[in-house]
């Protein structure tokens, strides 16, 4: 197992490489000077061409590549060409608000998605299934937005039940509407996967074996049917855990959460360049880690997989 | 009623319903754990502290996080709204825009108009916390030479400050920046407090540009404690507010600076407020729907959608701004190059009081040149007055040889704002036979393609630095700032450039006002803008906001030092 893991993880960093390699090319090839846009709209051509020095950025392409590489070892990402904060500085103050986020979306898409998938399977053609397939339908088909938007109207403005943006002094309260609507694409997926996985899954054999059995309706689906149809809804939560890295872009912009979304909506509209090769490479480790440990997981749903 | 029994039973009591449960637990403690990770370790200890009745804390809603709270390197108007309440420049202006003494009490200027002497305030002091922490000054009183260090740090090349340059008539200035000096000759220290500042040339908007809020006085203790880089996030000055606290995308708190040298006509202590938070919320309408719950005080930007609503209410306040919006011709390229008729033509071609009442929700004023409302050689009366006129624009047309119509591309920087008036001058300028095809980059891409003068017809907008028709048509017309300096049309006229240049230098207001009549007359006459629009500002607070106002300059420069809350 720990072999694997190692292995894996040592896999990861020519993916990691080659995602810098390709944010760094794609971030130097569009067009707009950082220097130039942090002197606003009127610049003195010495003082951009001395900010570009001060930034490096009038060195060839290749030595910056190089100097990226070697500093990126050492987790040194240099510094934010808006305000001077270190990179990881940057991140790091903001891991915490996307994560709660993130965290909160997940566990309210699984807490919903899969009873809801179970109980539309076993009670296929009921309008328990409609409505829950409905609501499934609605859920991948809204779009953020719209839905935190509306949300906003209803539970802000109409009932007055929950705070407005931000994060207020770090209370709870203030990451429940968000990660509703962030936890809402992810919650539908998850409800259509589980029921069909689950209706594969009842039709099988064993079963019917353990129906014959004489065990009774709860532990046959429970026990014996869900663990077995979580296995390709495990993968797909592990894909929308790094999705719902990129849905909080908009989430957090529209509740004016300061995480990670909202930094690299910045970075990337002033050019700056090292916090958006920073948040990337962050993005992609989320990404490469998710995977993992979906992958860990899946033999305690099946231990017919082993990991040796 | 058995069947829903049924689906009950079947997701409970059974051994894996206990360990699912248990997952959840251990979730919901994992969350709690997380949850914690967001606080700082002084914060966790700490009590939620209640507001107090007599607290009062002006929230303050703004679209974008500030990338700069230093001062010298501040260069957009989100870092300067916050900027004005922690520090202060020698001068500033009044409501009309006249300058007026801050950190100077007086001044005299020679009769040659190249020394001015500035007589400083007794008893102004340094903020004496900064974070909560102490700072390094101590809260000492603000002399001569820190005025005299501040200006050489702002002006020393090494410190790279991106508007230094505004400064660039002190005399001694050149050398300073090549460092053939120590110290930038022109500014001296005559006693404690008094300095003088030498020009290399008369320069008429001299004390408007100390008004800038890039030249404030800095404690030299702090700056070197911090370093450049970290002074940013920990700004002292002597402003009426403390900075308190900056979470990233989320709020930067001030608190009352209670050793504030300002006192009210009655001889109550400045600022009436006991701190300021800035809550940054990037979506307006989401800012608008914080107001109306009342968790704003203040918002300095109603979207068109509310603008009616904003409209009726006590404390919203729009007024004429220092600025223009514009689409630039390219003069040094074809169509535009040496075609006076075409440009004009365009100009007739647009109906502006229709594209402000429909488009912007009549929140601006027809330009019909480059020079706004306001300022200094601004006249309606100069000709020509590009009105809505489709046949004259259609004959012109045919004089720039285009009788058949023109096509040209408009490039313009992303964002829905500048598509809506695109689209709108799009079908208007069609009715004239201009064929108009839109492209969209972002703001960068823009500006870089600007200052190589590489595309043909643009969209730009210019808001004064400082209220001078030499930030305009110096700056943006005048053939010394092609590029990126500000003149991105290429636009060079000879008696432009002389009347601009004499107008630099003249001391006599009369004079120069004549001066940028006839040049602003020139820039009508040969068109190199699309003149669209001039600017209003506007600010909004709730009716408990007392003394709210919006400086001429516009809602971002509004300093809070005499706003109150009388809930």
């Amino acid at each position: 197992m720990l072999n694997y893991v190692i292995r894996r993880l040592v896999g990861a960093i020519p993916v990691l490489i080659g995602v810098i390699a390709v944010v760094f090319i794609l971030t130097t090839i569009v067009p707009g000077d950082p220097a130039r846009i942090m002197m606003g709209q009127r610049g003195n051509p010495e003082t951009i061409a001395k900010i570009r020095h001060e930034m490096g950025l009038d060195k060839p392409l290749s030595i910056q590549f190089l100097d990226f590489m070697k500093n990126a070892l050492t987790l040194n990402l240099g510094k934010s060409y808006r305000n001077n904060m270190t990179v990881v500085e940057a991140i790091t103050t903001r891991i915490p608000v996307t994560f709660k986020l993130a965290f909160f979306a997940i566990v309210i898409a699984i807490l919903v998605g899969v009873p809801l998938g179970i109980i539309s399977a076993v009670k296929q053609y009921s309008w328990i299934d409609y409505g829950a397939m409905f609501f499934a339908i609605l859920g991948i088909s809204a779009p953020v937005f719209w839905v935190a938007l509306l949300s906003v109207v209803l539970f802000c403005v109409i009932l007055g039940w929950i705070p407005g943006t931000g994060t207020g002094n770090g209370e709870l309260i203030y990451y429940v509407l968000p990660s509703i609507v962030l936890g809402l694409r992810p919650a539908a997926l998850i409800a259509r996967l589980t029921r069909s996985s689950m209706l594969e899954i009842v039709r099988q054999d064993y079963i019917r074996t353990a129906r014959a059995k004489g065990l009774s309706e709860r532990v046959v689906i429970m026990r014996h049917a869900l663990r077995n149809a979580l296995i390709p809804v495990v993968t797909v939560i592990g894909i929308e855990v790094a999705s719902l890295l990129s849905g909080v872009v908009i989430t957090e912009q529209i509740f004016s959460l300061p995480g990670i979304g909202r930094l690299s909506v910045e970075a990337l509209t002033n050019r700056d360049f090292p916090v958006i090769r920073g948040v990337v490479l962050f993005m992609a480790f989320i990404f490469v880690l998710a995977n993992l440990i979906v992958d860990l997981s899946y033999p305690f749903f099946d231990p017919r997989i082993k990991y040796d | 009623m058995m069947k829903r029994l049924n689906i009950l039973i079947l997701l409970g009591g059974d051994l894996v319903l206990k360990k699912s449960l248990v997952v959840i637990l251990a979730l919901l403690i994992a969350a709690t754990a997380l949850a914690g990770c967001g606080q700082k370790p002084a914060e966790q200890g700490k009590e939620e502290q209640p507001q107090t009745e007599a607290s009062k804390i002006l929230r303050v809603g703004v679209m974008s996080n500030p990338p700069k709270l230093d001062p010298v390197f501040a260069t957009d108007t989100s870092s300067s709204r916050v900027i004005y309440q922690i520090f202060e420049t020698l001068v500033d202006y009044d409501n009309e825009g006249n300058v007026q003494p801050l950190l100077a009490e007086s001044w005299d200027i020679s009769e040659d108009a190249l020394e001015y002497v500035f007589h400083l305030r007794k008893g102004v002091k340094f903020h004496s916390s900064v974070a909560g922490e102490p700072t390094a000054n101590g809260g000492r009183e603000v002399t001569a030479d820190d005025w005299i260090w501040s200006f050489n740090y702002i002006l020393n090349p090494d410190t790279n400050s991106p508007r230094a340059y505004f400064l660039d008539m002190i005399k001694g200035y050149e050398d300073y920046q090549e460092k053939k000096t120590e110290q930038i000759a022109g500014i001296s220290k005559v006693d404690d407090y008094t300095i003088k500042i030498e020009l290399d040339y008369p320069f008429a908007p001299f004390l408007s540009i100390l008004a800038y809020n890039t030249f404030n006085v800095l404690p030299k203790e702090d700056v070197e404690k911090h370093g450049t880089d970290q002074f940013n996030f920990h700004p002292v000055g002597t402003g009426p507010f403390k900075f308190e606290e900056w979470i990233q995308d989320d709020k930067i708190v001030l608190s009352k600076n209670e050793n504030y040298w300002a006192k009210d006509e009655n001889g109550n202590q400045l600022p009436y407020l006991d701190g300021v938070e800035f809550g940054i919320v990037t979506d307006l309408a989401m800012q608008w729907t914080e107001f109306g719950l009342g968790n704003f005080d203040i918002i300095e930007e109603v979207d068109d959608p509310y603008y009616n609503e904003a409209k009726e209410m006590p404390n919203f306040i729009e007024r004429a701004e220092l600025g223009t919006y514009y689409y630039g011709f390219n003069l040094t390229m074809a169509p535009f190059k040496d075609n006076k008729p075409l440009r004009q033509a365009f100009n007739y071609a647009i109906d502006r009081q229709g594209l402000i009442d429909i488009v912007k929700n009549g929140r601006a004023l027809p330009a019909s040149g480059a020079l706004p409302p306001g300022m200094m050689g601004y006249d309606e009366n100069i000709e020509p007055k590009y009105t809505y006129d489709v046949e004259k624009a259609k004959a012109l047309l045919k004089e720039a040889g285009y009788p058949n119509g023109i096509k040209v591309e408009l490039t313009y920087n992303t964002s829905d704002a500048h598509k809506r008036i695109a689209e709108a001058l799009q079908a208007q300028f069609k009715k004239a036979g201009i064929d108009v095809s839109l492209k969209n980059i972002d703001w960068g891409a823009l500006l870089d393609a600007a200052d190589r003068l590489e595309v043909p017809f643009f969209r730009m907008g210019w808001v004064a630095d400082y209220p001078d028709p030499d930030n305009f048509l110096y700056v943006l017309l005048h053939s010394n700032n092609i590029g990126p300096n500000g003149n991105y049309t290429g636009f060079s006229n000879k008696d432009f450039d002389e009347i601009t240049m004499k107008a630099r230098i003249e001391t006599d207001p009369a004079v120069r006002e004549e001066l940028y009549k006839k040049a602003e007359s020139i820039a009508r006459e040969e068109a190199p803008w699309l003149f669209i629009y001039h600017y209003t500002t506007h600010g909004l607070a709730q009716p408990y906001v007392k003394n709210m106002r919006v400086p001429f300059f516009g809602a971002y420069s509004l300093k809070y030092t005499n706003l109150d809350i009388e809930k």
